[in-house]
């Protein structure tokens, strides 16, 4: 934990879920900031000025949706979606408009600060930290462009490695199929869900104890994929 | 025709032989009046104006009399030796052919003109008759108010009872005219053969002639929408060989205006099918939000309580346990609402099954904790093309399902391989099996009563099976060969098999 805790708002509209999260986040160590709507959301990120946003959609004033951009940006927070929309388009579409992550009720307290701790690494790593990127037994050098597996360097495709850097870049953040096709192959084919799973295929031949049970590279079924980063 | 038109029609052709009679005796006395002046050079052309205007205005008949009459009158009294019917002069006998054929031609001409303004008028009769048919048609919406009017108007047309009747197999009665009448077995079957084939049947066809009403089809471009019925209280055939053309006219125009009437309904009943799906996935967004709402708050105090280390960890691990058992319940729930209201919308996308059996295993892991999973899935696997979060579903119930049949020892196999270009994904359990009955109906995948031992998770295998049908795939059950527990496959067929090895660069 750095010198200062990072701030935490909660933002859901059901009494006994904000005990629940602040209880959960008090004891790792946040300092935790409540709203019960939209309009309470929007006053305490302009005054309390979070780290991190946990987002219920359904509020009773707004679509929370909607507010994903706005509570999002200037100053920029990190923020996860906590929903019991548990429909994929619901996902992809809070992820898209800028959410880090996306979280279903009933949640996993331990999942949640997972989640938490992986949205806001980014924000507040330091740039040597960001370059190099562990995950289990596999190192990845963004900097130096490389791949190293319990030492030995692995050697991976350009697309293999762009993939993964792209995961390395968000460790324990899921990104959505759109986001990886159009980063990696081109806006052409972001339809092209069989270049993912097949470049996905290859990198855990490579990099997995268990290709067939994957640990480092996970899959959010019809979202994206999660580098799991240690 | 009726007996007084017949009687008026004899009374009328009476007229025009005496008419004709009439006008050769006037111009004989004309002729008469002229001879002892001017000599008889222009006498035959007398008789002229008579035999043309009698053939023109009366017809072949009247017009012959006329001419014979003329022949006569002109033989007898101006013709050598007058007063007889003898004749000595060819030119006189030229005269009397002359005029009978002028007679004969100008008959002949002026009929034809007469035929061909009746038919013009017949026609236009016609067309006033279908225009006014489709008019009274189009202000009815409603297609037994169009069929009650269309029965009205066949009614009043033909003069004879008139029904609509449509469906199959058992034909029903749209309208008919005048109430009441009731239909004969023989007439039931002849509707529906004409429902079926399109072609006429009942009294006065070669099909079903039993029946009392005879059947035509009221047919769209590509369609049989309704049969028309007609029927005379006496028994005669409705309508007779040349008003056939006007039926069929008539029975198009109702077919545009019943094509027209379900064009509106089905509007009508998308528009409402629509707004029902509109407000059943309103509620159920909101059941399933407010029912998990307070779980996650069950469900976070007990994770809560257990890591501060509560003294009654078995109390405290049964709460999370039972907790999550109605998690999934309510998922079921609200899986099978889907699939009931038909409101599962597919997203088809290349799915690797390594990420959907690891994805479904996460999600399974506290239920699953310490229980040996075996996983067998074939390394180079090709991908299947499916809904991804329907398939997520499917195996979390086959998980379960597994789960909750094998003893507290136990494993659980999952395995995938392709054979015959088919994808199985197979999920075995070590539980006791499938009754052997129950193997063979492959029922397992209704709700199972009693048996299904483990109270209301019976929804489960309900759920695989829809959302298998869904994204295209077939789902089978049976017993493992060789040691005991149940199977369970999940089987994606050729088609949704990705062929090759995609470069993906």
């Amino acid at each position: 934990m750095p010198a200062k805790p990072p701030k935490v708002l909660i933002v859901d509209d059901e009494p006994q879920i904000r005990v629940l999260l602040r209880a959960t986040l008090a004891r790792a160590g946040y300092v935790v900031a409540e709203a019960s709507n939209a309009r309470e959301a929007l006053n305490a990120k302009a005054i309390d000025k979070p780290d991190l946003i946990l987002l219920d959609l359904g509020l009773p004033d707004r679509d929370g949706l909607e507010l994903v951009a706005s509570l999002r940006g200037d100053p920029p927070s990190a923020l996860i979606v906590v929903s019991a929309r548990d429909q994929t388009e619901q996902k992809v579409a809070a992820l898209d408009l800028g959410a880090d992550d996306y979280v279903t009720k009933p949640f996993d307290t331990e999942e949640l600060l997972a989640r938490v701790r992986a949205s806001l690494r980014q924000r507040l790593a330091s740039e040597s930290e960001r370059q190099v990127v562990a995950a289990g037994p596999i190192t990845i050098d963004l900097f130096a462009r490389m791949v190293r597996r319990e030492g030995r360097e692995v050697h991976v495709t350009p697309k293999e490695w762009g993939l993964l850097a792209e995961l390395a870049k968000h460790p324990g953040r899921v990104l959505t199929h759109e986001t990886l096709l159009r980063t990696i192959w081109g806006p052409a084919h972001v339809d092209q869900t069989e270049y993912l799973r097949v470049a996905i295929r290859a990198l855990r031949q490579k990099l997995e104890h268990e290709p067939s049970q994957p640990r480092l590279i996970v899959n959010e079924p019809g979202v994206g994929y999660r580098l799991i980063a240690t | 025709m009726t007996e007084a038109q017949l009687r008026a029609s004899t009374a009328s052709r009476i007229q025009a032989y005496a008419g004709a009679v009439i006008m050769v005796a006037v111009s004989t006395l004309i002729d008469l009046w002229i001879a002892p002046k001017w000599g008889t050079a222009a006498i035959d052309m007398v008789y002229l104006p008579a035999v043309l205007a009698a053939a023109a205005l009366w017809g072949i008949g009247p017009g012959f009399v006329a001419g014979i009459a003329a022949a006569l009158a002109y033989n007898f009294f101006f013709t050598e030796p007058v007063h007889t019917f003898r004749m000595n002069r060819v030119a006189d006998v030229v005269t009397v052919v002359v005029l009978l054929i002028v007679a004969l031609v100008t008959s002949k001409l002026a009929s034809a003109i007469r035929e061909q303004a009746r038919l013009a008028a017949a026609h236009a009769a016609r067309n006033a008759t279908i225009a006014g048919f489709a008019g009274r048609l189009l202000s009815s919406s409603s297609e037994s108010d169009i069929a009650e009017t269309a029965c009205n108007e066949l009614q009043r047309l033909f003069d004879c009872n008139a029904m609509v009747v449509s469906g199959l197999p058992e034909p029903a009665i749209l309208a008919l005219a005048p109430p009441g009448n009731r239909l004969t077995p023989s007439d039931i079957a002849a509707a529906a053969l004409t429902l079926e084939s399109g072609e006429p049947a009942g009294r006065g066809t070669s099909r079903i002639q039993p029946a009392e009403w005879v059947f035509h089809a009221v047919r769209s471009s590509d369609a049989i929408l309704a049969a028309a019925g007609l029927a005379r209280d006496d028994g005669r055939a409705p309508i007779d060989d040349n008003q056939l053309a006007l039926l069929t006219n008539l029975l198009d125009q109702l077919a545009l205006a019943l094509e027209r009437a379900r064009a509106e309904a089905d509007r009508r009943e998308v528009g409402s099918l629509r707004e029902r799906d509109r407000l059943r996935s309103a509620l159920l967004s909101s059941v399933g939000h407010d029912l998990r709402t307070p779980l996650t708050g069950i469900i976070g105090a007990a994770a809560e309580l257990r890591r501060r280390g509560a003294n009654d960890a078995p109390l405290v691990a049964a709460i999370e346990g039972e907790a999550a058992k109605l998690e999934r319940y309510i998922s079921n729930l609200l899986d099978m609402a889907r699939i009931e209201s038909g409101a599962v919308k597919l997203k088809m996308e290349c799915v690797d099954l390594v990420d959907a059996v690891s994805a479904a295993l996460k999600d399974m892991r506290s239920a699953l904790s310490s229980r040996e999973v075996l996983i067998d899935l074939a390394r180079d696997l090709p991908l299947v093309r499916t809904d991804a979060q329907l398939l997520h579903h499917c195996l979390i119930n086959l998980i379960d399902n597994a789960d909750r049949h094998t003893g507290e020892t136990g494993g659980i196999r999952i395995a995938a391989v392709e054979v015959e270009g088919e994808i199985r994904l197979t999920i075995e359990d070590e539980g006791p099996g499938l009754p052997v009955e129950r193997e063979r109906a492959l029922d397992v995948f209704t709700r199972l009563e009693g048996s299904d031992r483990k109270g209301g998770a019976g929804l489960g295998l309900a759920i695989v099976k829809g959302f298998a049908e869904a994204i295209g795939a077939k789902v089978t059950g049976g017993n493992r060969k060789g040691s005991q527990g149940a199977s369970f496959s999940l089987r994606f067929p050729k088609a949704l098999v990705v062929p090759e090895r995609v470069n993906a660069g």
